[in-house]
């Protein structure tokens, strides 16, 4: 099996606190606007409310859906995978009879947590159990999967923060081997009391808006959002004469060992996740465009982040767009990599939305201003809990 | 395909190590315990040996969910001789229906009870999918990809996919693979709400008109490799087959036994009577580890030790026979079969694992 070989990006679909598709994300980072406000679906007891990213919009209103109760984060990722099959071209009846798989990662969205019924479950009540049958009906990829009747292999990853660049990595192999004639992969996320309280717990959120990079970070704003792209196989571009947006070239996965919650300081694993990626696509340091980083605005994060990029990436820009999005946890690598396709053919960068003064520590400054690029390739990388790492190398064209 | 598996480690209410499975299958019989459970008898996991492996210390933070998947994986490692695991070349993968269930509603608990500013940092912490990964990779000091699957019922079948194309594509040199399951009192609650308090105490699997499953819980990993090295008598993975029963043709593979994950479910386990072709040998283990997502690991496993003990083990009495097909209930030479391993979801999944002996 050819490691090395590109797999064609035909399709993006992209929605997040930024923009409902990924011309508005896009337009939204160029013109620096955030949207980050006190958490409006629910409240919490906190003296002063924890800033989020929050999609306020109607989701998928020009779709009737086979099932429409399934979670919020399904539906995030419904309403991605439509604007992503629009953009290649792809009708659901156009896809019958296609090797057709769906990788999407998610955190929220497979976690058994629903506040409402524990409660009652807790205080002798008898809970709805529908909200249990949805959680049942609700693995993300088994949704997409249903909702577009395809029978390709089904995965829905868990790796925490770093579970949409994981199942873009992954969709990218299924094509490679043969597996797939396409996939929908990429990751889903929504906001929830539960996970705010636990990266609260954590001492890891800040009470205004992140400032990943910046000297005076203090830690990181959720947000919600997801991010698909389609991959297609060589033969099945060619039979469709379509053209791809972008490729994947290279993708890489490595663990810390280290922590569960903190990364490596010396980021040995992102550094493997690195190497593996670049040398998945042939590609040296030389031919990197720009760094689309994780960029948490955590201490810990940013630190151990720009260690790396300095030591492997020398010079090369870097940016954080969780800035624009906040952190979308499982759907956060893929709406990474979606914005690295747009700003790879943009030929600019936005900037690092938040970051004012440069960190001694860190002793490198990301993008601060709309920046224009000219290479064609890119590296998006996500940092997670578990002490995981993931990188891929994105680029315009195949070489 | 030609995947080796190398090492075994199990862990459920069976007890832990392939000899208690083994040991369980030959007796046809595993304890359920009543204890703590809300919804009547369950087949739960004892880790307690896990203290062989890892100092008490260690583990003292860790819960129990974790616990059974490090247990599982040291027990595979145990198995398949201690092979050095240092640097990126072992892959790390594990699967899950459910995550770490019970901590996840601890962590609710620290909420309800305290409040939200009082929410516990080490619960959530742990509440997280992939901690049984990550606290795997820092025992095992572990530096190469790592991935956690929750895809319900299909999560093994998937996650293996997974572990395969790493192989195949020589992104590692060995996979350590595992699958792992808990029961809490709130998913005993659920299936009260769903299926009824019962007194069952025995699973009845394929008898289709009763529900009989029981939950379990546990672990199973596997040390795979594209090398068969010392393997358990050169077991290969042949073929992973996952698709949906809507769209597709099964593509049984021919001379196959198959092991069927029926676990006592009504719905489901119709599925299996409608599907199985007739004339077919079929053998069915779940009343040895109860019912939970991750059974195809057991499956997997028990098609694993069959091949090395050179037979197929008799299923429990309590498997209901088929008029189409056969259950075998008495040990049988495996002869030159392969064994499929099936498992079918509720909407129609299904994710077949073939196994067969190495050359």
């Amino acid at each position: 099996m050819n490691r090395n070989a590109a797999v064609a990006i035909t399709g993006i679909g992209c929605l997040s606190a930024a923009g409902m598709s990924l011309k508005e994300n896009m337009d939204s980072l160029f013109a620096g606007r955030r949207n980050v406000a006190p958490p409006k679906r629910f409240s919490s007891s906190h003296p002063a409310p924890y800033p989020v990213f929050e999609i306020l919009e109607d989701l998928f209103p020009a779709r009737k859906l086979k099932n429409e109760d399934i979670s919020r984060t399904c539906s995030l990722g419904l309403t991605a995978t439509i604007e992503a099959l629009k953009d290649a071209g792809l009708e659901p009846e156009g896809m019958t009879g296609l090797k057709a798989g769906v990788c999407i990662g998610t955190t929220v969205g497979s976690t058994m947590n629903n506040e409402e019924f524990y409660r009652e479950y807790c205080n002798g009540m008898h809970p709805d159990m529908a909200i249990i049958e949805r959680f049942i009906n609700s693995n993300p990829a088994s949704v997409i999967a249903r909702e577009f009747s395809l029978s390709g292999p089904c995965q829905t990853v868990v790796n925490a923060c770093s579970s949409g660049t994981d199942a873009i990595g992954i969709g990218a192999s299924w094509i490679r081997s043969g597996i797939c004639d396409m996939v929908i992969a990429g990751g889903a996320d929504e906001l929830c009391r539960v996970t705010y309280n636990g990266f609260i717990s954590l001492m890891i959120s800040d009470d205004n808006p992140c400032r990943p990079f910046d000297r005076e970070r203090k830690g990181l704003n959720l947000g919600e959002g997801a991010a698909v792209l389609i991959l297609e196989s060589d033969n099945l571009i060619l039979k469709r004469k379509k053209k791809a947006r972008a490729f994947v070239l290279g993708y890489g996965s490595a663990c810390d060992g280290y922590h569960l919650t903190a990364p490596r300081p010396d980021g040995r694993g992102l550094k493997n996740a690195l190497s593996d990626a670049l040398m998945d696509s042939g590609k040296t340091s030389g031919d990197i465009a720009f760094v689309n980083a994780h960029g948490t605005a955590t201490r810990d994060n940013d630190r151990t982040e720009v260690r790396v990029l300095r030591e492997m990436l020398l010079g090369i820009p870097f940016l954080s767009t969780k800035g624009y999005t906040g952190h979308t946890l499982g759907a956060a690598g893929a709406i990474e990599a979606a914005f690295t396709v747009g700003c790879l053919e943009s030929g600019m960068l936005p900037a690092n939305a938040g970051f004012t003064e440069l960190d001694p520590e860190l002793g490198a400054s990301p993008v601060t201003d709309v920046t224009g690029i000219s290479q064609k390739i890119a590296i998006s990388d996500s940092l997670a809990f578990g002490g995981h790492n993931a990188a891929l190398v994105i680029g315009l064209e195949r070489e | 395909m030609g995947i080796f598996i190398n090492g075994i480690g199990v862990v459920g209410g069976f007890g832990s190590g392939v000899s208690d499975l083994v040991t369980c299958l030959e007796k046809s019989t595993t304890p359920l315990k009543a204890q703590g459970t809300v919804y009547g008898p369950a087949s739960l996991a004892d880790t307690s040996h896990l203290e062989v492996f890892v100092p008490k210390k260690s583990l003292r933070r860790i819960d129990h969910f974790s616990h059974m998947a490090i247990l599982g994986a040291y027990l595979a490692l145990q198995d398949a001789g201690m092979p050095s695991l240092t640097g990126t070349r072992t892959g790390l993968i594990v699967c899950s229906g459910y995550g770490a269930s019970h901590t996840t509603f601890s962590f609710l608990d620290s909420v309800i009870n305290d409040g939200d500013a009082c929410a516990s940092p080490t619960l959530f912490s742990n509440s997280v999918h992939n901690s049984a990964a990550g606290h795997i990779s820092i025992l095992l000091k572990l530096g190469g990809p790592c991935l956690t699957v929750s895809q319900f019922e299909m999560s093994v079948p998937s996650g293996l996919l997974s572990a395969c194309q790493w192989l195949q594509e020589g992104r590692v040199d060995q996979v350590l693979f595992g699958a792992v399951d808990e029961y809490c009192d709130v998913l005993g609650y659920c299936w009260q709400r769903f299926f009824g308090k019962h007194n069952n105490r025995i699973m009845t699997p394929l008898s289709l008109d009763r529900q009989s499953a029981l939950p379990g819980e546990g672990s199973a990993f596997f040390l795979l490799s594209r090398d068969k090295g010392d393997s358990l008598k050169h077991v290969s993975i042949i073929d992973i087959s996952i698709g949906n029963l809507v769209n597709e043709d099964v593509p049984f593979p021919r001379d196959a036994v198959f092991f069927l994950g029926a676990d006592g479910h009504k719905r489901c386990d119709r599925l299996y009577t409608n599907l199985i072709p007739p004339g077919t040998q079929a053998a069915c283990y779940s009343p040895l580890y109860g019912s939970l997502p991750i059974g195809p690991a057991f499956d997997m496993a028990i098609a694993a030790l069959s091949f090395k003990e050179g037979k197929i083990f008799a299923s429990p009495e309590s498997v209901a026979d088929q008029e189409n097909y056969s259950i075998i209930k008495r040990n049988s030479p495996i002869a030159s079969r392969s064994i499929s391993c099936l498992k079918l979801g509720k909407e129609g999944e299904l994710g077949m694992i073939t196994l067969a002996p190495g050359s």
